[in-house]
């Protein structure tokens, strides 16, 4: 299977949306709450996926959900997989849209669940520092509301404004400061799930237990495939007293590498490690930030009380001036911080009728850097006869390694869609392939969805069987969204 | 060096900070869809989106569905247009876009196409009628008496004269205590703001054509403003909106704009304008009206006064300030989609009761009328001008 349109058009298994079910869903959630406009239809065809957004641009629509309907509480979400269930209907869960791998694409048609109204925070426990809260509360409108209080969620994805905090969690995200805090995955300490049958889960209230195996995982990168997140309880966090940030220049990825290495074995818990290889300083930050500089830019931020923060980062600056970093100061790295985000609106972001893909991986440190150079290889050297560039970052550390954030784009994109999506689809195969044969993953922190979908067997092999397994178990009929995170639909 | 407070995503971002500005006279407005139609960033500050929680309803979904139409993947029909008339006209996405596009611009001019296809819902032509017909959204025509002339005007705009004569009349004895004469301009009439949120340009170009005649018939160096609404038509839209394509309308640059309430604000400052402070007053917020974050609108001077006459600090909604959400009296979205006005309005009511307030103080005349029908149980709409004149110390 590919990532590609027509193979997503096939109605194989599933049931259709009767006027039954639709008088049905109208009952649950209101007349009013359930839309089969052709308006509606269109607008949620399409995420944050390349590949649909560059059909819509060249005039084809992509599949279409028959219905979107919007519940109100958990309650609702159970009743309305229920009937799904009954009727063997595919339930697509939709947050934000803001999600880049095509996780929210009903891609077999059916009901289109968006949960934005479970938008309420229902509690914070400022001795505890917890936040529990519905999955479809918007994460900007959240962190506000935080903020007012003192407190944040130290989970700071640049989709924040449009996405949910169970958005967050599906595709195991990470944020700009996941270095010092953890991924969502890392914050999160339980989940309420509905399950396909209708089940309302509610997982330990602690996470770190030994009463047996920890099933919340489960759920976290399952995409909605093997249930709906509804609620969440996260670990939040007081803002600090400060927050410093400073920007080196290194001579090449190696010894900027080498720096973040020795940071985080050393345990410097920094907030942010974030080294542009020199081809996006080259480019990316000199048309974002203005800077016009000639090797890998790094910035590096630490947080917390003023006097330690302070004696972290000049324990750092002294590791990086060990490997012949140039400090270029506090204000290239607050500049960085302020306008972190700007990388992401129009023009900055990479944008159609561009082919671009962020092809993220993660491993050791001792084999970051050959992924690296070897994707980098393999994407230019196959694909840059035809204008494919490769550039990346590194910016999620870890205590073991390191994630790269590196993207090709492609400006001359081949007008016909059917030969885009193709090379598009070449392009991917070339840069997943490269990942996984260097010790890699297929991806850090965008989930799997749609565009990684035939990846998954070959990234767990033998232990693949396994997670088919528990698809069947939870989802008999395979109406969790279907045909994403490697679960097939002719395997149910 | 610029140092950001320590609090976790970005703030609002500052205009002047905008790496791209839109040149308000080479910009094809409805171009803007093409940037937004796949961008997520400014979801988390439009109100239409917030009350709906559609994704259709939204800036990127206001986007896709035009861009959609361009490339034929939908038509304009009675649900796209209602869709498309759904947006407030707030302009907070576009307030909140570090690259400055313009989203509202490109709305409206969509919505232009869609009107003169004579597909607009039926009551924005009613609407558009009354504004064509009389100058005024209210439907009569006022008595018009020759524009007197003085260095000070106050803008006297339709909604101020027929929703909240009250306050009107408040905000002049105010200013009477404080030694300034400010002489009526534009009596009655609109400022242009619905005629151009309604897709109807070429009347919003007469509109503004009748008030900068009257602007310049009374001669006057400042002209004050009950609201945000008229600063905001001033400041920005006969710029951004009507100066390319209607006949280079702009505000003239040597009339100053400025709320009633700075000055005001100023003249308590000063010791020129004192009240008798209330006993006692319930907790009580300030409505930041609709357009204030579009504009630099002066919310300190509100809060300064009524702060002298509650004696106490007023408690904040949720949406304020830089990001605060109108209350649905805006571009004729009561008259177009009242339930959608209704929405945005009990939305406000309800963000002032989760904020503790028992009063709900609004000054712009528009959003004073709009409050005051969806008044809720337990917060009491009070309005601003009104509340000031009933203090003033003799």
């Amino acid at each position: 299977m590919t990532a590609g349109v027509s193979s997503m058009t096939e109605r194989r298994k599933f049931g259709p949306v009767s006027q039954r079910l639709l008088d049905d869903l109208r009952a649950i959630v209101g007349v009013d709450r359930v839309s089969t406009s052709d308006t509606d239809r269109v607008i949620y065809s399409v995420d944050s996926f390349w590949l649909p957004q560059m059909w819509h641009d060249r005039g084809v629509r992509t599949p279409t959900p028959d219905v979107i309907v919007h519940p109100g509480s958990t309650e609702e979400i159970a009743a309305i997989l229920t009937l799904a269930n009954r009727d063997r209907v595919p339930v697509v869960p939709w947050g934000g849209g803001s999600g880049t791998q095509g996780g929210a694409l009903p891609i077999h048609g059916g009901i289109l669940l968006d949960v934005k109204r479970l938008n309420r925070i229902l509690a914070i426990d400022e001795t505890s520092l917890t936040l529990r809260a519905q999955a479809g509360v918007n994460g900007g409108q959240l962190e506000w509301a935080l903020n007012e209080r003192g407190l944040t969620l130290p989970h700071y994805p640049a989709s924040a404004n449009g996405a949910t905090l169970g958005g967050y969690l599906a595709p195991r995200g990470s944020g700009t400061i996941s270095t010092k805090y953890g991924k969502a995955e890392d914050l999160v300490m339980s989940l309420e799930v509905v399950l396909a049958n209708g089940t309302i889960l509610r997982t330990p209230d602690v996470p770190n237990h030994a009463s047996g195996p920890d099933f919340m995982r489960l759920f976290l990168g399952s995409e909605g495939t093997l249930g709906v997140i509804t609620e969440a309880t996260m670990r939040i966090a007081r803002l600090p007293e400060t927050r410093l940030f400073r920007a080196l220049l290194f001579k090449d990825v190696a010894t900027g590498l080498e720096a973040g290495r020795r940071l985080m074995v050393q345990r410097l818990d920094p907030l942010v490690i974030r080294m542009y290889d020199p081809h996006s300083t080259a480019s990316l930050v000199k048309k974002v930030l203005g800077y016009e500089l000639d090797g890998a830019y790094m910035i590096l931020g630490f947080d917390g009380w003023a006097d330690i923060a302070s004696r972290q980062e000049t324990r750092a600056l002294a590791i990086c001036a060990e490997l012949g970093a140039r400090d270029l100061g506090r204000e290239p790295g607050e500049r960085w911080w302020n306008h972190r985000y700007d990388f992401y609106y129009p023009p900055f972001g990479f944008h159609l009728p561009a082919m671009y893909g962020t092809v993220e991986t993660v491993a050791t440190f001792s084999g970051i850097e050959r992924i690296y150079h070897a994707k980098k290889a393999a994407i230019e050297g196959t694909f840059g006869s035809i204008g494919v560039q490769y550039i990346g970052h590194f910016s999620h550390w870890f205590p073991w390694g390191a994630s790269l954030y590196d993207r090709f784009v492609l400006q001359d994109v081949p007008r016909d869609p059917g030969e885009a999506q193709a090379l598009h689809d070449r392009i991917w195969d070339v840069a997943v392939r490269t990942s996984l044969a260097h010790g890699g993953m297929i991806n850090e922190h965008h989930g799997v969805g749609l565009k990684l979908h035939r990846f998954m067997r070959a990234q767990y092999g033998a232990a693949w069987p396994l997670l088919q397994s528990l698809k069947r178990a939870l989802d008999p009929n395979g109406i969790m969204n279907p045909g994403k995170v490697g679960f097939e639909v002719d395997d149910l | 060096m610029s140092k950001e407070p320590v609090s976790a995503h970005a703030a609002t971002p500052d205009p002047s900070a905008s790496v791209t500005g839109t040149d308000p006279v080479e910009a094809t407005p409805i171009e803007a869809t093409e940037s937004c139609r796949y961008c997520w960033m400014c979801r988390h500050v439009c109100p239409v989106g917030h009350v709906t929680q559609r994704e259709t309803l939204t800036p990127h979904g206001w986007a896709l569905m035009i861009a959609s139409v361009k490339r034929g993947t939908l038509q304009w029909n009675a649900e796209t247009a209602a869709a498309l008339y759904a947006c407030a006209d707030c302009g907070l996405c576009r307030a909140h876009c570090v690259t400055d596009q313009p989203l509202p611009e490109a709305i409206v001019s969509a919505r232009a196409g869609v009107a003169a296809a004579g597909i607009a819902p039926p009551e924005a032509y009613a609407l558009h009628e009354s504004l064509r017909a009389w100058g005024s959204r209210y439907g009569a025509r006022d008595r018009r008496v020759p524009q007197a002339q003085g260095d000070v005007g106050i803008f006297v705009s339709d909604t101020a004269l027929h929703a909240a004569p009250h306050a009107l009349d408040a905000a002049r004895r105010l200013l009477d205590t404080v030694g300034v004469r400010a002489v009526p301009v534009a009596f009655g009439r609109s400022n242009g703001h619905v005629a151009s949120a309604l897709g109807f340009p070429d009347t919003a170009a007469a509109l503004v054509r009748a008030v900068l005649d009257d602007v310049d018939a009374a001669g006057c160096r400042t002209l004050l403003v009950l609201g945000a609404e008229d600063q905001y038509a001033f400041e920005r839209l006969y710029r951004e909106r009507l100066y390319h394509e209607r006949l280079g309308l702009d505000w003239p640059a040597d009339v100053a704009i400025v709320s009633v309430s700075t000055v005001l604000a100023d003249a308590h400052a000063n010791g020129r304008l004192a009240f008798h402070r209330l006993d006692e007053p319930p907790p009580y917020a300030y409505h930041d009206p609709c357009h204030a974050p579009r504009i630099a609108w002066n919310a300190a001077a509100p809060r300064a006064l009524l702060r002298a006459v509650l004696g106490a600090d007023p408690v904040e909604l949720f949406w304020r300030g830089s990001r605060a959400h109108p209350c649905g009296a805006i571009g004729g979205l009561e008259v177009t989609q009242p339930l959608m006005a209704a929405r945005l309005a009990e939305a406000r009511l309800a963000d002032a009761a989760a904020s503790g307030a028992r009063w709900l103080i609004a000054d712009d005349p528009g959003c004073l009328q709009n409050l005051t029908r969806h008044r809720a149980d337990g917060v009491e709409v009070r309005g601003f001008y009104e509340l000031l004149a009933e203090r003033l110390a003799s």
